[in-house]
């Protein structure tokens, strides 16, 4: 055998091998998801939350919301926030050093006045440069904390200091939070007897088309526009399939920014979020499950699989590349900082399953695919390729499409949101176009992310909203 | 040449992914007419419930506006149309039924009540709860155990009470409230023998439960003796909810407990239970706790500190841990009237941290 042969074989094969496995943990991936949901929906059907929304006994809860120049709408949604059905419950509003009026607007909206506020730095962060709190005592749940700019994970921190709550929930200000998100995302952590519930994760879907009136969601539409439309599937095969697999094994590595509940006492002690990272959300859970595995602590990351939190899509490509862009970096950032933990036996699930799968088929995943891309093309031009290899791609391309289905299935079976038969054809129509015109351009976001780390360009990267204003009604 | 054997093995590996292929593209083929089919066949029965759902309502309507002594000349029995009856054969229809009477029977007390559960009986539906009972499927199980008590149906209370202590914590949890259902306070005594944990989902449960009911002074003392922790923790619950003086001493006595969520909860039930003495007995216990229940035992000495704390509270001013030192503060002001003079006397001769704390307490003072 030629070493060029050599070379093609061991590309091919190695592929092919690499495809197989994937395949494999999807198909497990479904299995499991299938087994937890069905257990959730069951249990599920025996809940009161309005028990818990009536009870003293409810264990309280800090609201996390960062925001930074959200201006237009910021009124509208702490207002939103102040709504939610919780007992014991505080809001509190980090204005990470905003350059417009957010500060202003709020402080004139929700009759604010600077309280002398000793912030017990357990964390350190930027500087605080006032504390507000609300003459009206409709708004006494409300505390503004104004700070100078550091970015989300800081101005988290900067909220978990504040927070005087045993467990704190972040969100993403611009959100639409369902009116009882509090109570379901609380009972993981009632619910749990022998393991100690650190963190519980919702569903996030996608709010573009949607109706929403005074910040709160009134009619789930399907997006009208492509990308949106297609990041719904994404989502739903993510949140509904994924994040549920992954739960059922107690191996989540991750729980939405977006929303999200922690037990703020171990994030204390593990330090907060870290602001080195563009991934701050995966990265806290990560050094949270480290924590507990290195202590031998009984412990659990939860997951329900309800439609909880409703936020804005990208709807250009050029943000949607930035937002999976930072992704990527956020991935490698935070498997790099913890590869101690790779094939370790002494983190158990998250050793031996969690951190080698995020690896080898999260991060790298997007890579083979791109030089496997680039190597067929240049097998095309070889004449190289066979009719074998090409069904090989044209097999991996069914079973994505026919994973996605199964996804579309699990949510017409489960939690329905989109009832129009219609609307479930426009998914599956995305779900066949999906490997086509979606997914190279997020592989090659990936790569770009993969690029910019290299190249040590570590930015945020500006993620400017339309705004779901266009969506609201007149309130 | 290509050698025959070359050709028989690159047809194989074809035929392998033809055949593959093939099966990949029939599954997503199934799939799609699997869930297309699902929604028409669910839009037909979605239909077909709203009109089962017109005869359940007006059987329940029936039940509920029916005079025993009125419209009954010897046979107390709701009538029940042919329709009804010919479709109670249909366990679809039997669920949808049943959901409702429940739904009913939640909302109503009275004779109207009493009549849900005289229709519930005469259509035989308890014997299909009772079935359910021996289920394999740990949620018909508790559903059949739910529906029991919705119902009401107190003469199978005792075989309820075998499911108290169920493997499945559903069953468990559904069985206990059932017990509470059924006997009121005296329920409470599955905690004699309760071996699995009561998780707090399930206390705030029974909580609820309990506090629609006249409150009844139980015995509660073994249970603080109980080697289920979590039984101890409801305990401390109760006594604290109910205002249980008389428990005083038991509950000290959780503040010697090996497992720190009791202890946690017993300085939580010495807010609403206390003594002189209770400050006293926070602070002999202080250094050997952990942080969460230090500052827990501040928290309390809010309400039950008195002057003779005072020297303590300013020694934990020093402390390493802000948290310790604000909570502390925070105490001297709330338990004693000259406690913000002590602080600001305290302040001046201390470093900027205690300031800045001192200001934060006048200001939570001034709000």
């Amino acid at each position: 055998m030629s070493w060029q042969t050599f070379i093609l074989h061991f590309f091919t094969y190695g592929i092919l091998l690499y495809s197989i496995i994937l395949l494999i943990c999807y198909v497990l991936i479904g299995a499991f998801s299938i087994s937890e949901t069905r257990s959730y929906l069951h249990k599920n059907s025996f809940t009161d939350y309005r028990m818990l929304a009536s009870s003293t006994e409810t264990p309280s809860m800090s609201i996390l919301a960062p925001a930074y120049n959200e201006g237009a709408n910021i009124i509208e949604n702490v207002r939103s926030l102040l709504s939610l059905h919780y007992n014991n419950l505080e809001v509190i509003i980090i204005n990470d050093g905003s350059k417009d009026d957010s500060l202003e607007k709020l402080i004139r909206a929700y009759d604010l006045y600077k309280v002398d506020f000793f912030v017990n730095q357990q964390i350190k962060t930027k500087p605080v440069r006032g504390v507000y709190k609300s003459y009206n005592p409709v708004y006494r749940k409300l505390i503004v904390v104004d700070k100078v700019n550091g970015g989300k994970a800081d101005a988290l921190n900067v909220g978990v200091n504040i927070a005087k709550n045993d467990y704190f929930v972040c969100i993403d200000v611009d959100c639409v939070l369902e009116q009882d998100s509090l109570l379901k995302l609380a009972k993981p952590f009632l619910e749990s007897t022998n393991q100690r519930v650190i963190a519980a994760g919702g569903v996030v879907r996608i709010a573009n088309s949607c109706e929403i009136e005074g910040g709160r969601l009134v009619k789930v539409n399907l997006p009208k526009q492509f990308l949106p439309r297609i990041q719904t599937l994404e989502y739903i095969r993510a949140f509904l399939l994924s994040r549920m697999a992954w739960t059922k094994l107690n191996g989540l590595l991750l729980i939405s920014g977006a929303f999200g509940a922690f037990d703020r006492e171990i994030v204390i002690n593990c330090g907060g979020y870290n602001t080195n990272t563009v991934g701050e959300d995966m990265e806290l859970v990560v050094r949270m499950r480290r924590y507990m595995e290195e202590r031998d602590e009984p412990y659990k990351v939860a997951f329900i699989p309800d439609p909880l939190c409703w936020t804005e899509a990208p709807s250009t490509f050029k943000i949607l590349g930035r937002q999976r862009n930072r992704w990527t970096r956020g991935t490698i950032e935070t498997l790099r900082f913890h590869k101690v933990m790779l094939f370790n036996p002494r983190y158990g699930i998250l050793g031996m399953l969690s951190y080698p799968y995020w690896l080898f088929f999260e991060f790298m995943a997007p890579i083979i695919e791109f030089f496997g891309t680039i190597g067929m093309i240049i097998y095309c031009f070889t004449y190289a390729v066979n009719w074998s290899a090409i069904m090989i791609i044209v097999g991996v391309l069914c079973m994505g499409i026919l994973y996605s289905i199964f996804a579309i299935m699990m949510e017409v079976l489960t939690y329905n949101q989109y009832r129009g038969r219609k609307d479930i054809l426009r998914l599956v129509g995305v779900a066949i176009l999906e490997p086509f015109v979606f997914h190279p351009f997020v592989v090659w976001s990936a790569i770009r992310g993969n690029i910019d780390l290299l190249r040590k360009h570590n930015s945020w990267g500006e993620m400017t909203r339309t705004g779901l204003a266009t969506e609201k009604k007149a309130s | 040449m290509v050698s025959k054997a070359y050709l028989l093995s690159v047809f194989s590996i074809w035929h392998i992914q033809n055949i593959v292929l093939a099966g990949i593209i029939l599954l997503i083929l199934g799939l799609l007419v699997y869930m297309l089919s699902y929604m028409y066949f669910k839009s037909v029965y979605d239909k077909k419930f709203d009109k089962w759902s017109l005869i359940s309502d007006l059987l329940i309507r029936k039940a509920v506006f029916y005079d025993d002594e009125e419209e009954s000349e010897g046979d107390s029995a709701i009538p029940v149309t042919a329709r009804a009856e010919k479709l109670m054969d249909n366990k679809h229809f039997r669920k949808l039924l049943i959901n409702e009477i429940m739904s009913a029977k939640r909302s109503i007390t009275g004779i109207s009540a009493d009549n849900l559960k005289h229709l519930y009986v005469q259509l035989g539906l308890d014997k299909y709860a009772l079935g359910n009972l021996s289920s394999g499927r740990w949620y018909i199980r508790a559903k059949a155990i739910q529906e029991l008590t919705i119902m009401s149906m107190h003469e199978f209370v005792d075989q309820l009470c075998l499911y108290a202590d169920d493997k499945n914590d559903l069953v468990r949890m559904e069985a206990q409230s059932a017990l509470i259902q059924f006997n009121g306070f005296d329920g409470l005594h599955f905690l004699d023998t309760v071996t699995y944990p009561i998780s707090n989902w399930q206390q705030i449960k029974l909580l609820q439960q309990l506090s629609h009911l006249p409150p009844a002074n139980i015995d509660m003392t073994q249970w603080f003796k109980s080697d289920n922790s979590s039984v101890i923790i409801f305990t401390l619950k109760l006594a604290r909810i109910y205002q249980r003086f008389d428990l005083y001493y038991d509950i000290v006595s959780c503040l010697d407990h090996p497992d720190p969520l009791v202890r946690y909860e017993a300085i939580h039930c010495l807010n609403e239970i206390y003594t002189d003495e209770t400050s006293d007995d926070f602070i002999s216990r202080f250094l050997g706790e952990i942080l969460k229940n230090q500052l827990a035992m501040i928290k309390v000495m809010e309400t039950v500190g008195t002057e003779k704390d005072v020297l303590f509270l300013l020694d934990l001013l020093n402390h390493e841990n802000d948290e310790i030192k604000i909570g502390a503060a925070r105490a001297l002001v709330q338990s004693n009237k000259d406690g913000m003079v002590s602080l600001e006397k305290y302040s001046k001769e201390s470093n900027d941290s205690i300031n800045e704390i001192v200001m934060h307490i006048k200001g939570e003072v001034a709000a």
